[in-house]
This record gives C-alpha cells, structure tokens and sequence, in this order.
C-alpha cells in the first residue's frame, strides 16, 4: 500500500474514474490523430506573426538600432521591457516542476509538462532581446568567455549583463533537461502504441530506448530530484541577477535593493497567470478538464492572489524608501515622474493590473470561475508588462540632468518584434500541444494511487470499517 | 622464466580457420575512404572530417577574395613639407561678411581638416566662433561650383574671360560685394573700376550696420565702426546688440567681455551687464539685468536711457518695468563713468544717434569706445545698395559683377532686385555655389574657397591678417582677383600682386614670409585710443524717433541665429545641426513667441509640449507678406513679440543641407529711407491647424533646482564666498576625503598624469563654438533633422541651457556637458565586454571595435552624454545600401574633412567625448622627444581652444604649476563644484558656480540684516 494517505473529503487531483489505460487514451490519442480545425488557424497565426517578428528584426539589424525609438536618453524600451517579461513567464515552470516537487504538492503534476514547455519556449523568446537589441548583433559572441587571440580580452566580470548570460544560459539548460528527461517515458508510451514506422522511429529516437525498466525508473526519479534541486535556486536567481541589472546601476528608480525578492515575486505573479491562460485554453480544446481541473486553476490562483500581493507590497515600499530615503532624484522619479508626469498613466495600468485586480482571487467563487480565471491571467500579464515597463522608462525618461530628458514610443519594429516572440512562443506551443504529451502521462498515473474516483473507491471500504477493525487488520498486516 | 602464453580468445587458441582468416588481414573491415558514396560510409568519421577540412578552406578562401581593396597611393617624390602623420599649420583668416578671426589651419597630408584661433592676434587673442570652426567644411561642400559656367553651361577660363571682356566693354560697371576687409583686394577693384568710366563698388552686407555707419558719420564725421572695448567696461548696456553671439565681431568681444566676468574670492568683482531687447538673444540670455520691450520701443528706449544719464531729451513714456531697469542702467552707467558702455543692434540711424550721445554722455569715447582705430567690420551702405536696385531698374547699368553676396535672396525687396538684375546686360557672379543670385547671373567665375585663397585683411586699422592657401584648388575656380586682373588687362598673378603689395609694404621679401608665418602684422605697441568730439544732431534725432510709427498689438522682429548667421553658410551641415544656444532647434526657423502669447494659439509649455515635437503652425502676416512657420515657445521673448531667424529658406540648388529648409524671413525686412529695419510694427498670427515637427536636443528647460546647477548673486558671493557651495558640506559627513572615505573600494591615486578640466559657468555665455571645433576634430556625425528629432545626435559637447524664475522674463545659465570622466564611472563596470574602461590618466575610454552596442553604459551614465551610432551615419558598417547621410557627408569630397588621427565610428558602437585623447598623446610625444616633462597648456582639446572665453581650462592636476590644479586648490576654491558628486562618480571635470552681479536676493539681505542686529544687539 501506497505510504500517502489522502483524505476522501480533499478534492480529487482527476476527476472522474480513471484506470491507467484510460489515461493514457486521453493524452496520448490526440497526438495520433490529425489536428483540428482551431489547431490549424492558431499556428498558422503563429506563424504569420513570427514572420513578422522576423521581418522586424531583419529592418533593425539591417538598418541599425536607430530604427527603433530609443534615444540617448533612453537606451533600453521594449526590448528589455520584453526581454524581462518573458522571463518572468518563464518562472512558472520550474516553479511548479521543481519547488511543488519538493513540496510534494501532488497538484502539480495535471498542469508541469505545460508549464514547463511554456518555461522552456517563454525563455528562448526573452534570449531574443538582450542578442537583437545589440548595436551590432554580429559580435555578440563577446560576451561569452571564450579563449581568444585579442590579448585575450576577456569579458567584464562586472557587468549584470554577464551574469545575465550565465543565469538566463544555465536557466535554460537545466529547464530543458528537466522537461526533457519527464518526457522520456512518455515517449515511450507514444512509441510502443505506435501504428506507423515514422512515429516509431521518431519517438524511438527521442525516448532514448526507454524500456521501463524498475532500473530506468529508478534512475528517472532520481535525475528528476537532483534537478529539481539544481532548478530551486534558479528560480530565485534568475530573476535576481535579472533585476541587477536595474538595482546595482545609479538611476534613480533603478538603483534600489528591493529589486530581487520583488522581481522574483512578480515573475512567479506573471508566469502562473500565464500558465492560466494556456491551460484554460488547452484543456478547453483538447478536452482535458479531467485533468487540468478547476482546482489545478484555483491553487494557482492563490499563488496570484499571493505574489500579487507582494509585489503590491514592494510598490508601497519603494514610495515609502522613495520619500524616507531623502533623495531628491529618487523622490522625484518616483513621485512626480512615475506616479504622475507624462509616463504616469503606465504606473497606474500597474498598479490596477497587478494589485488592485488580482484581490478578487481572495474570493473562493471567483478563483474557481474559469471565465474570471482567464480574464485575470491576461490582465495580470499586462500588469506586469506594464512594470517592467514602468521600472525602464519611467526612470530612464527623466533622471538626473534635466536637460537629457525626452519621451519614447515605440516604432513599428519595436512592436513587430515583439509580435515576433508571441509567434515563436505559440508556434512552439502549438507543436508541444500537437506532437508531445501535454500532461504528464507517467506523473499522472503515479497519483491515481493517492487521489481520484478510483482511489476513493478503494478507500471507501476502509472508511466504512469500523475503527477496531481497521486497527486490528493494520496490526496484523503481514 | 616460463614461457607463458597467453590466448586473447577460444578461437585463438582453438586457432580456427576463421581465426587464421582474420589473423591474414590485419584490418578486418574496409576502410571507410575507401567505400563508395558518403552514405554507403561504414565509418563516416573520417569523412566528416575531410568534408569539414575542405568546406572551412573553401570557406577561408572565398572570404579573402571578398576583401575590399582599397587604394592608398603613397608619395612617388614627397612634398619635402609634408610628413604623413604630422599635421602642418598655416596662418590664416575668417573675413566672410566682416567678420575678422585670424586663425590657424591644420593640415593633414595636404587637407585643411581644422580651423584654429590665431592667438597671437591682440584682436581676437586665439578667439573663434561656431562659423570659423564650420568654415573647413564648407571647403568641402559638394555644391560648391566647380567651373566656370556661362549661362549655365560649363566653360573656360579663356572663353568666359573672351566674353566678358567683351561684354564689360563701354558700359558702367558695378562691383557688388559684401563688406571686403582685404586692402588689397580692394585696391585691384578700384584699378578694375577704373578701366570702366562711371563705374562704382557698391558694399552691401546681407544683415546691414549702416545705421551705426551713418550715426557715426553725422555724430564724429567718421562713416566707420569704433573698435569697442568691453574689457574696460564695468557697465555694459545692450540696447538689443548680440554682441556675444552674432552682432559685428562676437569672438572679439566674447573675448573682451569674459575678462571682466572672471572672478573669484579674493577678488570679488565682475562688471555688470544690462540688456535691453526684444528677443531672448545669447547677449540677453547672459545679462545680469535684462529687461524686454517691443522692437517699435527701440528708440524711446534708447531716449530713455539718454535723458536718464543726463541728455538734454525728455524720456518717453515706457512700461514701468523697463523705465525701471532703465533707471538703475543709467545709474550704473553713470557710476561707472569712462568704464562704461553702451551699445544697440538697432539699425537705425537715429538710434545710433542716441547711443552716440550716451556713450559720450558717459565717457565711453577713448575709454571703451576707440574711434581712433576704428574697425572695419561691416562697410555696407544701405543707401548705396537702393540707389542701384533703383538704378538697375532704369536700365542705368552695364555691367554688374556680383562678390560674395547674394541680394537675391536677403535683399529687403528681393524681388525688385531680380527685375532689375534682368535688365543688366551683363551679369557676374563670383559666389562658390549656384545660389539665389548666381542662378540669374549670366557668367559664374566661382571664386577660390578662402582655404584655397592669398588674400589679406585689415580687420582694425592697422592690424593686419593673412589668408593663405592650405591645399591646391579642389576646383577649377580661380581667385575673384585673378578675375579682376585679367580684365583689368593686368597679366600679374594675384599672388604675386599681394605679395609685391606686401613685399613693398613690408620692406622685404623676408618679413613678408615672416608675416604669412605668423598670419598678423600689428603695430608693436597699441595705438592710443581716441575718441572724437561729438557732434550729433540729439534733437533732431529725438523729434525722429518720437514722430515713428507706433506698433500694433504684436510685432515681429528678425534675428540671426548664431550658427547660421545671415544664411551665407547655411549648406553646412554641422551648423545646421548645432542646437541654436537659445531655443536648441536645429535645422530649421521658426516664429519664437512667448508662453503667454502661445496659449491664445491652445498650446503652453508643459509635459505635452515637451514629449511631441509636432509644433503648431502659424501663418505671420507683415508688411503685405507672409509665411507658414511652426512656432517655438522661447521664455524671455516679449510677450508680445515675434522672432524668426534670418538665413533659412535657401533655394534648393544651395545644397542639400540647406536646400528648402526654413523660410526666407528677410521679406520682411523693409528700408525706411536710410537704412534697412529689421522689424515689423505690425503683424498679424494666426493659426493654421497645421503641425510640423521641430527637432530640439533639449526640451526640458528648468534645472528643477537641482545642485547641479550652483549659481548665486554677486553680493551673496561676496558676503559669504561658501554660501554657494553650501551643500557640499553633507560630503564632509563621509569623512575627511570623500574620494577615499566614501567608498568600500580602493582609490586609484593616478601617480603619473592626472587629466583635469574646469568649466567656468561665468563666463561660458553658450555660443557653441566648442560643439562644432568637437565635431571636425572628432569625426563626429551628423545625423539630420529627423534623427535629431528622435534624439539621436551625436554631439560629444553639448552646452545645456536652463531658464529660471519669471518665464516671461528668466535668468538663463549654460552649463556644457560632456564626458565627465569619472574615476569611478558607472558606465564602465556596466559594460559586459569592457569597451569603456579607464586610463591610468583617468581618461575613461572607449574601444569601439569591443563595443557591442548594449547602450548600458548610456542607460547608467547620470549625465547622459554616451551616444550611440544609431544608424550608419558614414559608411564604416558592413552592411550595404543602409547608409543613413542627409547632408552629403560621406561624399569623397567631404570626409577630406575627417581628421586621420581619429577613427569613424562604426553603426551600433558608443562614443562620447575622449578628451581629445590624440591631441593629448601628441603632446605627451613632442615632450618626450624633447627629452623634457609635458608643460601645462600644451596638452590642450578642441574644446577648450575654440572657446573665445576662455571658459574651459585643461590640463594635469598633478601639476602644481598647471592652470587647473591652482584653479581647483587655490583660486577657486569656494566655487569649485563637481556635478552630481554626491553619487560619488568622482568626475574628471568640475565646474565654477555662476555669478550674477544683480540686485541681491532676499536671502542675503536677510543675512547681513541679521548680522547687523546681532552686531548691534
């Protein structure tokens, strides 16, 4: 008998009675069968829109930065604005697959493959910026630490930039493993079922001759620990060195020590909104609501409610350092120029999006509506563009020599590129949901044992005995 | 030992058959080479390898036969001269439009590549303005004319010298020329007119003096222009003459002038400086006390002025506000008696007239206003000039030969001028380009550059200059007094005419080379000033300016802005993209009008007027004309008043910096009888719904009461020199050195060489001149209206401009900004790949081939002084077809001007001001070969050379002899300031509070007050 003893009363991880065959019907089939109608019209959106983006980015590589709106004043606006806020997104993923595994928070397992793909593709979209937003593209290979001929030059340890090549490079890698290897046994499953040589050999090739072995097993459950333990502090970390990049500079707005733990809140904020808004709509069309239930939403809204509010939090901290710290450069950027001042209406979508809505979530009916669910996890992502937005330029615009002040828009390129990534991250996302199993068909079967009809079933002639003879029978258990 | 023998398997020691096959062949399987087909390969390893060996070959080599070949021809027999790599300077002189600068030119492998001040000269001691520093690269403006044409056809020299000799024949001639300062040239006019009977030289300057011309005609007999001497002034009163930016000779007098603006504690005392005008001009904007009134008001003011130092005329009636200021002018006037000085922009005779009893009221005449050795500035005759538009139109005249001007364009009825231009048989222009006047002329004999020119100057009577050629001519043009000689008959090479002129003059042929040496020939010891009796018609003059027409509501008035002055030089682009001092637009006019006067159009300063550069258009109705301008909200205009900018409006065959932009504002300036006004009384504005962008580098104007600006009055300074570096003391709070003590990290102490620079906020009166001696030094690009509007310029100096207190009338300080060079700069430790990093000397560097284009640095710099290459701005990427030029920049032509010593810059790489870096190695070098240690001054940037006020000092702190190691511990102690210092950036440059010698501010008064009554007490 399983050691985990779940109460009847909790609500069911999977609704609705499930054997492991059935299970494995739901997700796997369909990957077997041709995509629908939705399927088609959403990547060939995603497409369009990545075309674009790679339309864009071609104009301003080729014609120079200038193309873009930034100016001497302001050196960086949508790009890093973009380029964090992808970042964030990708918070959620590792989040779930690696704190709530070490949590032992069975919920986790209806909603990590998605949300560790969404990691995986939100952070090849936040790659993009800090490479293409460079005055010349072409030598961005300085930055890594390569031996070289040039004396060597070497890098600038230094730099948060540097750090942020490390962090966001190592991110990545330990999160593609990490989805990686939780894949392989259900490569396996898509292989074995297999009805054409294509997709044996493909899914042959890509479950790397898993057998299913007690050994492989064993060997599995081990990797997935030691890299939830490598991913834990990367959660924290990333967007910490992220946020270096504003906190250890001297602009006013910028340089202030809150920065880490209010920049990994608001990571954690966006990225499970953003898993929100993918899981509504992929349980929706692959009719996986068994699976990815309102309670997977709810849970995940508590999380919103939460790190909403600590982000809220650390906005009332920075006025309050803002004024308390007697620095009039800050107190102005904070008060007059970001709070009010020609920029002040991206501070007030802020604050709307990110803390005064998410507070609907401490009501129960409205965390488990999906409707408000969806609606909130996109609001919150524009929330949380917005502060990122608000953190560059609003500092950026007016600092220190008022002579230096100016204004920004974006261009066309600007926004195109932008719209680049939405098409990079949803042609990914539209490939994941067609080609690789969006829950993860193992993990899930692992909780029918703890949860679900099925375990429910069984322990309901347990819940039934009397306790004498329940404890007599667990004393002479053999 | 045993023999033991070991089997590696069964069938070796079964030694079976198929073992001993295997034995047989000691490669039991094929070679992989050796099968057939990459995909039939067993062993594709081996292959792989060979395909990667030949595709990296392949790729290496169709790489290099990529590369560019780029042609450097060495010397087949060196000039003996010329050393590649070591510049050659020649003396030379700026004497457009009268304007009298001796200068030196650096040349670099036979290219004039920068124009330096001549300090040897005692008129303008090394002084240069914008234009003077522009002036090389219109040298190479690819509009220049590069033959001779008749009616727009190309020619010859002989043919079009046949024609026009036989075409001059018989009929009057008429040379028209701007003011000429060369004797010389004068004299080979005058031999030419005199081959021509009835022929005359008529002068005319675009932007005319003959008002003072004429007053001092009638008041000392003299039609000249005193030379004036502000450095005896201790009271100053513009009556609307920009003497600091574009009135006469403004190097000269900025140099004058910041000599009674220096000022320290020890010895507390600066003139005072009073200004009376209409427009916010860069004289206005640097007074202590200035004071507005319409352009109509000129004369009463300058009445008022007179009555109150005791003239014999009644004052009129005036605002009290100006009544006031005129009031306490005049008694500062008159306490300051024979150290004082007065002097107006108007151009009216009248005017002047006034002036002239002022300034002898007060005993200017001999002390600051010299009539003895009078100037030669500007020579037109506004009279002279109508008299021959009238005659032209008569058909009165033969022949005209047009010299350096362009009436066609800036001549007060342009167009009569035309018709009458049409009735000339023969027409002649001299002027380099194809501009307004030249289209119509006849023949074009395109003059020399003067950078390819001999000529001399007489800017003072008595000091002479030299022009002299610092490169072949780039064209075939040819000297307008080559011209002259040929058809005066005279077969002397211009040349060798000067020289023999000088030769003659000089007593030898030594002491003429001697001179060109030296570019100046001055008497030994100053001439004695003089005044003159004055003998002005006060009375009469008063009755005139009393009887004029009074103003409407709102009137207009013309300027000239100080980068583009009258338009003669407006196709180059580095003045064109110079912010204006004042408004910091470039590349184009506008109406400036005041905040109150903007809000009847809906529009007012504030955050909306300072994030959209669409401005609201209005149409300006004068004199029966209009034109469509944006306007611009200038603080400190009269609120009643509009100001356009002359020199815009060029037609599009003047080049393609100047081609089309701005409108031509000189139709509305009118002649009265005498002389050319500059105003009109009356104007009508209206809005016309339209926008149009404006590109300004800055659009913030308040200081925000910042520290980074320090500033204080003459009398707190005096009473307390500390007051104005009150705020230092919170750095004390970090320990004895806030350098070590407020830091956890080492300090660097910089044992060798330690660069230093101090800026003097007194007497930086914001002309700009630095900007562009920066650009040509530099190589800095110029990026067009349109980048500028998005704010991408790239300026490595730019000269902030803040407005405070009343916006209608505000006190103005300039504050250049430019790399600081901090020890500790947050730029450098941002940047990724160290690309800027800094020197042992505390230079903080750039090394634009690391650069990656991150803009980090620009994000973390506090002064924002790091420009990004935006765009391709001259060719140095490696992408075609993308460069971004408006203005010919990257023509061949045009980058003769790029200095050698300093590299382009490359799209998507970050530079900002070096301190000159190889100026500063060059100097570092010569001391070395010397065998001796560097002296202070000879490491020197462009910046600090351009300035005519000596504003900005440079040199090594570690010096104890140096100018900036005793300014920053000795003499300027109390004023010394580092810009935003307490975030312990530790900048390289530091700046002197400003001054102003006004009225004190209450907080003084409060002060001594309560000082006086503990005394008491």
């Amino acid at each position: 008998m399983h050691l985990k003893y779940e109460s009847t009363l909790r609500e069911p991880l999977v609704d609705g009675v499930k054997d492991y065959h059935q299970v494995t019907e739901d997700i796997i089939s369909p990957i077997e069968a041709k995509p629908g109608k939705l399927w088609y019209v959403g990547f060939f959106i995603s497409l369009a829109l990545l075309g674009f983006g790679a339309f864009s980015v071609f104009w301003q590589i080729y014609f120079g930065v200038g193309v873009w709106n930034l100016n001497k004043t302001i050196g960086w606006g949508w790009d890093i604005t973009n380029f964090v806020w992808w970042v964030g997104i990708g918070h959620a993923g590792t989040l779930i697959s690696a704190i709530l595994l070490l949590f032992r928070q069975g919920w986790r397992t209806g909603v990590n493959r998605a949300a560790e793909a969404m990691t995986i593709f939100a952070v090849m979209c936040a790659g993009q910026f800090p490479i293409i937003h460079m005055g010349r593209v072409w030598m961005a290979f300085f930055i890594l630490p390569y031996p070289n001929t040039r004396g060597p030059v070497w890098v600038n340890f230094n730099s948060p930039l540097l750090w942020d090549v490390f962090a966001i490079s190592t991110y990545f890698t330990v999160s593609l493993l990490f989805w990686y290897s939780g894949l392989l046994p259900d490569f396996a499953t898509i292989r074995d079922r297999a009805k054409t040589k294509l997709r044996k050999l493909l899914y042959g090739v890509a479950s790397f001759g898993w057998t299913g072995s007690t050994k492989h097993w064993q060997r599995h459950e081990s990797l997935s620990l030691v890299l939830a333990g490598l991913s834990t502090p990367l959660v924290l970390s990333v967007h910490t060195i992220v946020s270096f990049d504003f906190a250890t500079s001297v602009i006013p707005g910028w340089h202030t020590t809150i920065f880490p733990p209010y920049f990994v809140a608001g990571a954690i904020f966006s990225g499970f909104a953003m898993v929100n808004t993918l899981l509504i709509i992929t349980r929706k069309i692959l009719n996986l609501e068994e699976y990815i239930t309102v309670g997977h939403m709810e849970a995940m809204n508590k999380v919103i409610v939460l790190t909403g509010s600590v982000v809220g939090c650390a906005y009332l901290t920075e006025l309050f350092m803002a004024w308390y710290g007697a620095n009039p450069y800050e107190f102005d950027t904070f008060f007059k120029y970001r709070a009010a001042g020609p920029l002040g209406w991206s501070y007030w979508i802020m604050m709307t999006c990110n803390v005064i809505s998410p507070q609907v979530f401490w009501f129960r009916k409205m965390r488990r509506s999906v409707a408000v669910t969806f609606f909130m996890s996109i609001i919150v992502n524009i929330g949380m563009w917005f502060e990122r937005f608000v953190i560059i330029c609003t500092s950026l615009y007016r600092d220190y020599l008022p002579s230096s002040w100016s204004y920004y828009r974006p261009s066309w390129p600007e926004v195109g590129f932008y719209m680049g990534t939405f098409g990079l991250f949803f042609t990914c996302y539209f490939l994941f949901a067609k080609y690789f199993p969006v829950i993860a068909v193992a993990e899930i079967k692992s909780i029918l044992k703890t949860s679900g009809e099925n375990f429910k079933e069984k322990m309901e002639v347990y819940e039934e005995q009397p306790d004498e003879k329940f404890a007599h029978d667990v004393a002479h258990a053999h | 030992m045993e023999q033991k023998k070991y089997w590696k398997g069964l069938e070796e020691l079964h030694n079976t058959d198929a073992h001993q096959e295997i034995v047989k062949n000691e490669f039991s399987e094929e070679l992989p080479f050796e099968s057939e087909g990459l995909l039939n390969a067993r062993t594709p390893r081996r292959d792989f390898l060979k395909y990667l060996g030949f595709t990296t070959a392949a790729a290496t080599i169709a790489a290099s036969c990529e590369t560019p070949i780029k042609k450097a021809i060495p010397y087949v027999n060196k000039p003996e001269e010329i050393t590649p790599g070591v510049a050659n300077y020649y003396a030379s002189s700026y004497t457009i439009d009268g304007e009298y600068l001796p200068l030196l030119v650096k040349t670099r492998e036979g290219r004039p590549i920068k124009i330096e001040g001549n300090t040897s000269s005692a008129i303008t001691q090394g002084a240069t303005t914008a234009k003077a520093q522009g002036a090389v690269l219109s040298l190479y403006d690819t509009a220049r004319l590069r033959f001779p044409t008749i009616a727009g056809n190309e020619t010859t020299w002989a043919e079009l010298d046949k024609q026009v000799t036989a075409a001059l024949s018989g009929a009057p001639v008429v040379v028209l020329s701007s003011t000429l300062l060369s004797p010389t040239t004068k004299k080979v006019i005058g031999e030419f007119l005199a081959k021509y009977p009835g022929s005359r030289h008529v002068v005319y300057d675009a932007v005319s003096y003959s008002g003072i011309l004429g007053a001092n005609e009638a008041s000392y007999g003299k039609r000249v222009i005193p030379s004036y001497h502000f450095e005896n002034a201790k009271t100053v009163v513009s009556l609307g003459a920009d003497f600091l930016g574009t009135w006469l000779n403004p190097a000269e007098y900025a140099k004058q002038f910041a000599a009674t603006r220096k000022i320290n504690a020890k010895n507390p005392e600066m003139s005072k400086h009073f200004v009376f005008e209409s427009t916010m001009s860069l004289t206005g904007a640097n007074a202590d006390e200035r004071y507005t009134h319409k352009p109509s008001e000129a004369g009463a003011v300058a009445l008022a002025l007179l009555a109150a130092v005791g003239g014999s005329v009644t004052a009129p009636t005036l605002d009290p506000k100006v009544a006031e200021g005129v009031k306490k002018a005049a008694a500062s006037l008159k306490a300051n008696a024979g150290k004082a000085l007065v002097v107006s922009g108007s151009n009216d005779v009248n005017v002047q007239i006034i002036v002239n009893a002022i300034n002898n009221a007060i005993g200017a005449n001999g002390s600051t206003i010299d009539l003895a050795n009078p100037s030669n500035y500007r020579q037109g005759n506004d009279a002279e000039m109508a008299k021959l538009v009238a005659d032209m139109n008569a058909g009165a005249i033969g022949s005209l030969i047009v010299y350096g001007t362009n009436p066609a364009y800036d001549y007060v009825d342009a167009a009569k001028f035309t018709e009458g231009l049409k009735k000339v048989k023969t027409t002649i222009s001299f002027n380099d380009r194809v501009d307004e006047t030249t289209e119509l002329c006849k023949f074009a004999a395109p003059d020399h550059h003067f950078l390819e020119s001999w000529n001399d100057a007489e800017g003072r009577t008595g000091y002479f200059s030299f022009v002299q050629p610092t490169i072949s001519p780039l064209f075939k043009t040819r000297a307008a007094q080559d011209s002259f000689l040929t058809w005066t008959g005279n077969t002397t090479p211009w040349v060798d005419y000067l020289k023999g002129a000088w030769v003659a003059k000089l007593g030898g042929a030594e002491a003429w080379d001697k001179a060109l040496q030296d570019g100046i020939v001055e008497p030994a010891t100053a001439p004695a000033m003089g005044g003159a009796s004055f003998s002005g018609d006060v009375a009469g003059a008063a009755a005139k300016i009393n009887s004029a027409k009074k103003g409407g509501k709102l009137e207009l008035v013309l300027y000239e802005k100080v980068a583009i002055g009258n338009g003669r030089l407006a196709n180059n682009p580095w003045l064109q993209e110079m912010p204006d001092p004042i408004t910091r637009a470039t590349w184009d006019n506008y109406a400036c009008i005041s905040n109150t006067l903007a809000k009847t159009f809906a529009t007012q300063l504030g955050d909306d007027y300072e994030i959209n550069t669409e401005k609201k258009v209005l149409k300006i109705k004068a004199k029966g004309k209009e034109v469509v301008l944006p306007l611009l909200i200038v603080p400190g205009i009269h609120p009643d008043v509009v100001a356009i900018a002359v020199g815009y409006g060029r037609s599009e065959k003047t080049g393609k910096a100047a081609g089309g932009i701005g409108k031509n504002a000189y139709i509305f300036s009118s002649f009265n009888g005498t002389t050319v006004d500059y105003f009109a009384p009356e104007v009508t504005v209206e809005a016309t719904g339209d926008k149009y962008p404006v590109a300004l580098t800055q659009t913030h104007n308040s200081y925000e009461g910042r520290p980074i600006i320090k500033e204080t009055t003459l009398e707190e300074f005096k009473h307390n020199p500390h007051e104005v570096n009150e705020d230092r003391k919170e750095l004390d709070k970090f320990g004895k050195d806030f350098r070590k003590d407020a830091t956890l990290y080492g300090n660097y102490s910089y044992p060798g060489i330690k660069w230093g620079m101090s800026i003097d906020l007194n007497t930086c009166f914001g002309c700009g001149a630095c900007t562009i001696a920066c650009q040509a030094e530099n190589n800095v690009s110029v990026v067009g209206k349109e980048e500028v509007a998005k704010a991408h310029e790239m300026h490595w100096i730019r000269i902030d401009r803040y407005f405070s207190g009343d916006e209608n009338n505000p006190e103005v300080v300039f504050q250049p900004m430019l790399c600081q060079h901090c020890d500790n700069a947050p730029c450098e430790n941002v940047c990724p790949v160290g690309a800027t990093n800094h020197s042992s000397e505390g230079i903080n560097q750039m090394a634009y081939n690391r650069c990656i284009g991150t803009r980090y640095c620009a994000n973390n710099c506090p002064y924002k002084v790091r420009r990004l290459n935006w765009r391709d701005w001259n060719g140095a990427d490696s992408f075609e077809n993308n460069l971004y030029d408006v203005a010919d920049m990257n023509d061949n032509l045009t980058r003769m001007v790029l200095n050698p010593d300093v590299v382009v810059r490359s799209r998507g790489v970050m530079e900002k001001c070096s301190f000159c870096v190889q100026k500063l190695q060059d100097a570092k070098l010569t001391a070395k070969k010397a065998g001796r240690p560097m002296k202070d001054g000879e490491a020197k940037t462009a910046c600090q050379m351009a300035c005519a006020a000596d504003a900005i000092v440079f040199g090594n702190v570690n010096d104890k002899e140096s100018a900036i190691y005793k300014i920053r511990n000795e003499e300027q102690t109390e004023r010394m300031y580092y810009v935003l210092e307490e975030t312990h950036t530790l900048p390289s440059i530091n700046y002197l509070a400003k001054i102003r010698n006004k009225d004190a501010a209450p907080k003084a008064e409060k002060e001594s007050a309560h000082k006086e009554e503990a005394h008491h007490a």
